[in-house]
């Protein structure tokens, strides 16, 4: 707190390191608060808003997390079939317990699961729906299945072990469509490529919407921001409030895109897990977590951030009092 | 405090504004600076808070030329300096108590010293009673006295008033002009740009005389 003379008569008192940082730590303070009422004032513009970059964030991390549960569910039900060995010979067979013992001996064979006759006709009535014909059969029409799942997921590698398997004794028929799981497997990766693409669009997009949105600001606050820069204020000043302007309005987007995900996830579980039960996976949509939301939270925030810089920095720098 | 030396600024446009314009200020003085509409007073003080650069010659404010001053320096030397605009500009959302704390605010001074800062200047200019008022209610001539107290409020070294009394009537440009020879003697730097040549009789002051960007003896 010292007194200082400056050339002359006049006294200006010099601010210390200590007072300017707590003027610093006061004015975010305070703009943390003043910026969000001050929004709040239009709130049906900003609910706009907000509703706005809640859709533009949800769209691509609802993508992203169907992606991701694919890729982390027992994929291999889903995207990899068994190759399904019908038998010849029933379930109880000498033939069949020497055929599902020489297949657990190849080194190539990761799982051979038997289903017998019975559980094959439970299973197929239960699913499809055809109990009724099936009654119409006085015995079980159905052979006894092998399940083998390979250790390779490579299409050719395992067309090569059908061959192998098929040479086998005690063997009806085997089924492994491996051009459907090319195809299925080409499919995701486009999936996944333009998920991506569209989610850095998207995020751009929110990117754009914050900046536009404060532009307008800007351009309303345009004489408040002459008057601060002739009284001496710096560029860093005058930004702080639309820098707070862009974190309120990319976390409020965030929180919306929030509330939007964990509905149409809690919507679509139901259909989705059936759908996965049909291929005999556990796979199940799950609600995201309590930190995946602070991820989502903070991801809109700072988007906000970055908005509120770009835009901030391109048309402030534009105006100067004249 | 300020010292123009063979300054000359030409606009982008190619207008020529100020032509050889020397002269010093030092510290505590007060100067009228005279002269008709168009002949520079203004592009004068606003080389002085270096909103514009000159296009040769040098600017000096308390040692510092300000041709050589990096743009991010220039808050800081505004905070030098204490400017009264014509049109007032002052802030309409916001009462005439965060009006003339902005450049305290700015500069980082705690809310206790910004109140007694704030009470105190705009008792100098005898609006103790309207701090919690809004601009818009207030006459032509209270407006002009929230931003004279806005300009002296961080106690600058020198203050630019630039037709301070443009719209008033006699009697207040008399009040104001008053205010401005108190600062004085309290040892600011005063530079008055005015038109009001009866005004500028009635007050014993240097007088700097600006015609067509030249300085010439009034």
């Amino acid at each position: 707190m010292s007194e200082r003379r400056v050339t002359g008569g006049a006294t200006q008192r010099l601010l210390s390191r200590r007072d300017r940082l707590r003027a610093w730590a006061r004015h975010h303070r305070q703009l943390f608060g003043s910026t969000l009422s001050a929004l709040l004032r239009d709130w049906m513009g900003l609910m706009t808003t907000w509703l706005v970059i809640g859709i533009a964030l949800s769209l691509p991390v609802l993508m992203l997390i169907g992606l991701r549960q694919i890729g982390e569910t027992d994929h291999r039900q889903v995207i990899e079939p068994a190759i399904s060995v019908y038998l010849s010979s029933p379930s109880g067979s000498a033939v069949t317990q020497g055929l599902i013992s020489s297949l657990r001996q190849m080194p190539e064979i990761r799982q051979v699961t038997l289903i017998s006759e019975a559980e094959a006709l439970a299973e197929f009535s239960e699913r499809s729906g055809f109990f009724d014909v099936l009654n119409a059969f006085s015995e079980n029409p159905l052979p006894a299945v092998l399940e083998v799942r390979s250790v390779s997921t490579e299409g050719a590698t395992i067309r090569l072990l059908t061959q192998k398997i098929g040479a086998l004794e005690g063997i009806d028929s085997i089924s492994f469509d491996a051009a459907w799981r090319q195809r299925l497997s080409s499919v995701l990766l486009i999936i996944e490529r333009i998920t991506l693409a569209l989610g850095v669009l998207f995020l751009c997009g929110v990117v754009l919407i914050i900046g536009n949105t404060l532009r307008l600001t800007i351009e309303n606050r345009r004489h408040e921001i002459e008057v601060i820069k002739l009284v001496g204020g710096t560029d860093a000043f005058v930004q702080r409030p639309f820098v707070y302007r862009g974190f309120w309005l990319g976390m409020g987007g965030g929180l919306m895109a929030w509330i939007m995900i964990q509905s149409s996830l809690i919507y679509l579980s139901v259909p989705v897990e059936t759908l996965a039960r049909s291929y005999r996976s556990d796979f199940a949509l799950e609600a995201l977590g309590f930190q995946e939301s602070l991820v989502l939270l903070a991801l809109g925030a700072g988007l906000g951030i970055v908005g509120s810089m770009v835009s901030v920095r391109r048309h402030l720098v534009k105006i100067q009092p004249n | 405090m300020l010292t123009f030396d063979q300054v000359f600024k030409r606009y982008e446009t190619g207008q020529e504004a100020l032509a050889e314009v020397s002269f010093s200020l030092d510290p505590g003085e007060f100067v009228f600076l005279t002269g008709p509409s168009g002949a520079g007073k203004s592009t004068l003080m606003k080389l002085a808070i270096a909103m514009e650069r000159s296009t040769r010659g040098q600017v000096l404010l308390d040692g510092q030329n300000l041709n050589q001053l990096p743009a991010r320096k220039i808050p800081e030397l505004r905070r030098k300096v204490g400017v009264v605009f014509q049109n007032h500009q002052l802030l309409f959302d916001r009462s005439v108590f965060d009006n003339v704390a902005l450049p305290l605010e700015i500069a980082g001074h705690p809310p206790s010293e910004v109140k007694s800062r704030v009470r105190a200047a705009l008792s100098k200019v005898g609006l103790s009673n309207k701090e919690r008022d809004w601009p818009v209610t207030l006459s032509g001539g209270e407006q002009q006295r929230v931003g004279i107290a806005r300009a002296v409020v961080h106690r600058p070294p020198l203050l630019l008033a630039d037709e301070p009394t443009g719209n008033l009537d006699p009697e207040l440009s008399r009040e104001i002009m008053s205010l401005f020879q108190q600062f004085s003697q309290l040892g600011v730097t005063v530079m008055i740009a005015t038109h009001d040549l009866d005004l500028v009789r009635e007050i014993p002051a240097q007088r700097l005389h600006l015609q067509s960007g030249r300085m010439v003896q009034p």
